[in-house]
């Protein structure tokens, strides 16, 4: 395999010699037009898509992989597996596809965990200190195999990479989580310390480490680690209903004395108790009984006859697991590392970070290991209980409420009868109609929710349902029928919510062309949202979420919708949403989102070159100043690699570009250098600055021939000159003579 | 408003380029653009990128006046193109003042404004400076585009000029200027 530990280890990074890798990206054009596979082709390192990898990673191509290149690179290169929080699931698919399936995954319903004290006992006793939640959460977020879900049409699907959420009940305050949101500085303060994790140790293990590992790819991870953290940080709120439970595990073990009775017990407090859900939360949701079972201390013949005696009380929705109730140290034959969790909310990450860092002290680092059968066991009962209870509880429920509520609701409007609602969808007949007239006064305006069982927040909720279900037309025309009431009733929150689960809804729907139309629609709807969002709500992590969304899958739909999209990411930019660290991570996203606007085949016009070299080198700038030199060479690189596509000989015709150009590849090349613990000082100036002055005063000196032989005669004197011509050239120290300056004054 | 225009080859060479002010309602044709003085290359960098968008619209459209092609949200500039026969672009990129509330738009003009603030604001949401989409700025373009050509033919005339060179000529910069002054 070509992992980048082959390379040389001395090798400069690649934009440290700015000559070569506009040769190289020349000749790789004709083979980048060919193959047009949008991004991934332009983001995968060159020297690493290139070579002879392809066959051998094509070979463990998983099933929805699309470009082998970019996998066997993200499998294989080293800070990948660095910064393991990011790698675990980067492999899996690529793309665009990847980012909506991330996208999709990120909208899985949300199953609380409460367990008796027992069991977390029995749980804590394996070295979980969260107890029982701790232990299943891993494993929800990746239900094994494939699970086939049932629309409102009656078609099935099948998904490979369905989810759960699995949220503690027990250690949940919903009073503060309702009103809390995380803050998106909290995202931000994420990005810096993933970065500081993967960089600061940059000096001191630089030598060892492969310089290909700072080829671009790096960032993608980390805005994936971004995009994810952004997607996990909304709590549970009024106005949408993703994270209130669907369902619930209550859980006992075998070691508990009066069985029935605490489960009972469990029951109460969770429907009428103190773990009572807050107002705002529909108090239905499925119940799903867990008998955890001690392999190792307890008979299970007692056990089997205590299931059997559960689901007699219970009917069909329990569960034995049979765990082991001692410790797995990795040395155990069969010991298994627990997956880590892929959708940790800010504030959790933050945590999990500090955590770690202490734990590395004391040599026990990562999750704690498990028994494999332990393992096997935990998968079967999230297998069991998405695939037979919540999945066909949430069919059931969309579908009563479709029937109930929904056409209803149609009844009410008053346009299309009942004949029209199975058949026209409700999308064409509710846009025309909407309700008129003014609040339904369902909304409590003091305390800012709907009751969970007043007609709109069932069918926020069926909406919701129906998008977690994956049944994204559905969803869109349910939200399109809320929107409208939302606004009747100044529910602004929910109105925003509402519009930009419309139109994100309507994005992933598949079927729809990309209309113009339609693209115009969704335009408006997600303006409305940030305007509903930001201005009445002051809510900047969903105002972010909502344009990070939408930005993502207009980019994902290709062609001119990409270019809204960038101008949806610009727009999350000038908004301040993000920190300094999102805002390049936005610039890189931007300019991915021109790179994978192609031309037209055969047209030489069409394509947004220039426009994504721009963004890679302003992002290049800014890793540079926020000293990130490792990144800025890789955005530098990637500029380059845009720009050789328009560029004769890769100068750019403006003065002032290549001067700015030059400077900053001249900083970031000794930044880095500094960065790798060479010697700053005289030492460098001597080997390494020779030969960055011979570089650059050649290319200078070509330039100003060309220019010579093209002006003819000196500038004439203009001792006046502009004002405006002055700042330019000046902090580039020997150019005063620049041709510019002469240009301007000309 | 502040304007940079310039003159591009077919073959994005410039040709020339000069940046001034809005001399309408009181501006005093200087140039203030909203990226720090550091970073006057960013000009140029919008230009070069709405270079995609040009050719894009150079094929689409037959007329000479491509009217407003492209934008750079961050810093709300506007470029607006014009196409010769020969293909030289001349592109204009006009960037509206900076909303008062963060930057000063001059003493003068302050001390003014502040009793006579809502006709001024009114009067300046109509002109040419305050609204670079509305039809009146697109009208005020067209003009300065048509005079600016109208210079370019007469000077590359000269015997002395060939083609793909440098405009160098002083009469033709005081020319645009001029225009620059009378239509923006």
């Amino acid at each position: 395999m070509t992992s980048p530990g082959d390379a040389p280890p001395v090798k400069p990074p690649p934009s440290f010699s700015p000559t070569i890798p506009r040769v190289a990206s020349k000749a790789r054009y004709p083979e980048h037009h060919d193959s047009s596979p949008p991004l991934e082709s332009d983001l995968v390192d060159p020297s690493i898509s290139s070579t002879p990898s392809l066959p051998t990673a094509t070979s463990e191509l998983p099933i929805r992989s699309a470009s082998p290149h970019a996998r066997s690179l993200r499998s294989s290169t080293p800070q990948l597996a660095r910064s393991t929080l990011v790698s675990p699931l980067d492999g899996r698919f690529d793309g665009s596809e990847d980012i909506r399936s991330l996208i999709i995954r990120s909208f899985s319903p949300a199953v609380g965990v409460y367990a008796s004290e027992d069991t977390d006992n029995l749980v804590r006793e394996k070295g979980f200190k969260h107890g029982f939640w701790e232990l299943i959460r891993p494993f929800g977020e990746n239900v094994p195999g494939k699970l086939v879900i049932r629309d409102s049409v009656g078609s099935s699907r099948g998904w490979e990479d369905y989810g759960v959420r699995f949220i503690d009940l027990a250690g949940r305050d919903w009073d503060i989580a309702g009103a809390g949101q995380e803050s998106p500085g909290q995202v931000e303060e994420v990005l810096q310390r993933q970065l500081n994790s993967v960089f600061l140790d940059g000096p001191l293990t630089g030598p060892l480490r492969p310089k290909e590992s700072v080829s671009y790819p790096l960032a993608s991870p980390l805005y994936k680690l971004f995009l994810r953290r952004l997607l996990s940080a909304a709590s549970a709120t009024p106005h949408e209903t993703f994270r209130h439970p669907v369902a619930s595990v209550i859980a006992i073990s075998s070691r508990n004395a009066n069985p029935l009775e605490s489960l009972r017990q469990l029951y109460a407090d969770t429907s009428n108790g103190h773990r009572r859900l807050p107002d705002w939360a529909h108090p239905e949701y499925l119940r799903y009984y867990v008998l955890v079972h001690d392999e190792d201390r307890d008979d299970i013949a007692e056990s089997t006859k205590l299931f059997d005696q559960m689901k007699r009380h219970f009917g069909l929705h329990c569960h034995l697991l049979r765990l082991r109730s001692s410790q797995c140290v990795s040395s155990d034959d069969d010991s298994v590392q627990t997956p880590l969790c892929e959708w940790l909310s800010p504030s959790e990450h933050l945590m999990g970070m500090g955590e770690k860092e202490t734990l590395v002290d004391i040599d026990t680092d990562g999750p704690p290991y498990l028994f494999d059968s332990d393992v096997v066991a935990i998968k079967s009962l999230v297998r069991e209980l998405v695939a037979q209870s919540v999945i066909p509880f949430m069919e059931s429920r969309v579908a009563v409420w479709n029937d109930q509520v929904a056409s209803r609701r149609r009844g009410i409007s008053g346009r299309f009868m009942s004949m029209s609602r199975r058949w026209a969808g409700f999308g064409s007949s509710s846009r025309s109609s909407g309700i008129s007239g003014g609040a339904s006064g369902n909304y409590d305006t003091t305390r800012g929710f709907y009751k969970p069982d007043a007609p709109e927040a069932i069918l926020r909720k069926m909406a919701d349902f129906a998008f977690m279900l994956r049944d994204f037309k559905l969803a869109a025309s349910t939200y399109e029928l809320l929107r409208s009431d939302f606004g009747n009733d100044k529910a602004w929150r929910h109105h925003a919510g509402a519009h930009e689960m419309c139109a994100i809804s309507t994005l992933l729907n598949p079927l729809p062309s990309p209309a113009k139309f339609k693209l115009e629609g969704i335009d408006q709807m997600i303006d409305t949202a940030c305007y509903s969002y930001l201005t009445r709500c002051s809510d900047s992590t969903n105002a972010l979420r909502c344009l990070t969304l939408a930005g993502e899958l207009l980019k994902s739909r290709g062609g001119s919708a990409t270019e809204d999209a960038a101008r949806w990411t610009m727009r999350a930019m000038d908004q301040g949403l993000v920190g300094p660290v999102g805002q390049i991570l936005f610039s890189e996203r931007i300019s991915a989102c021109y790179a994978s606007r192609t031309a037209p085949t055969g047209a030489k016009w069409g394509s947004r070159h220039r426009k994504a070299g721009m963004w890679s080198l302003l992002a290049a700038d800014q890793w540079l100043k926020i000293g990130k030199p490792a990144l800025a060479s890789a955005s530098l690189e990637e500029a380059e690699r845009f720009y050789a596509n328009v560029l004769d000989d890769g100068i750019f015709p403006m003065p002032e570009m290549q001067t700015f150009v030059d400077n900053l590849r001249h900083h970031v090349r000794v930044e880095y250098l500094e960065s790798r613990g060479l010697d700053t000082g005289e030492n460098q100036s001597a080997p390494l600055s020779s030969t960055v002055d011979t570089e650059e005063t050649s290319e200078k000196l070509d330039k100003r021939n060309h220019r010579r032989s093209l002006m003819g005669l000196p500038a004439p004197l203009d001792p006046g000159g502009l004002a405006l011509a002055s700042p330019k050239g000046q902090g580039f120290d020997g150019n005063e003579d620049q041709p510019n300056d002469d240009f301007e004054r000309a | 408003m502040s304007y940079y225009f310039t003159i591009l080859s077919p073959s994005d060479a410039p040709l020339f380029n000069i940046a001034f002010g809005t001399s309408k309602s009181g501006g005093d044709g200087i140039a203030r653009f909203r990226f720090p003085d550091s970073a006057q290359y960013m000009n140029q960098f919008v230009i070069h990128s709405s270079l995609d968008i040009v050719e894009e619209a150079q094929w689409m459209n037959g007329n000479m006046y491509l009217k407003h092609i492209d934008t750079y949200p961050p810093a709300a500039a506007y470029i607006s193109a014009f196409l010769t026969p020969s293909g030289t672009r001349f592109l204009l990129l006009h960037q509206p003042p900076q909303p008062p509330s963060t930057s000063s738009t001059g003493g003068s003009s302050l001390l003014s404004s502040s009793f006579s603030g809502a006709s001024s604001s009114r009067a300046s949401s109509s002109s040419v400076a305050a609204n670079p989409t509305s039809p009146q700025t697109e009208e005020a373009v067209r003009q300065f585009m048509n005079e600016v050509y109208e210079n370019y033919v007469k000077t590359i005339m000269s015997p002395f000029y060939r083609q793909g060179m440098e405009i160098r000529s002083p009469v033709f910069r005081t020319k645009v200027t001029a225009a620059g002054r009378k239509w923006l």
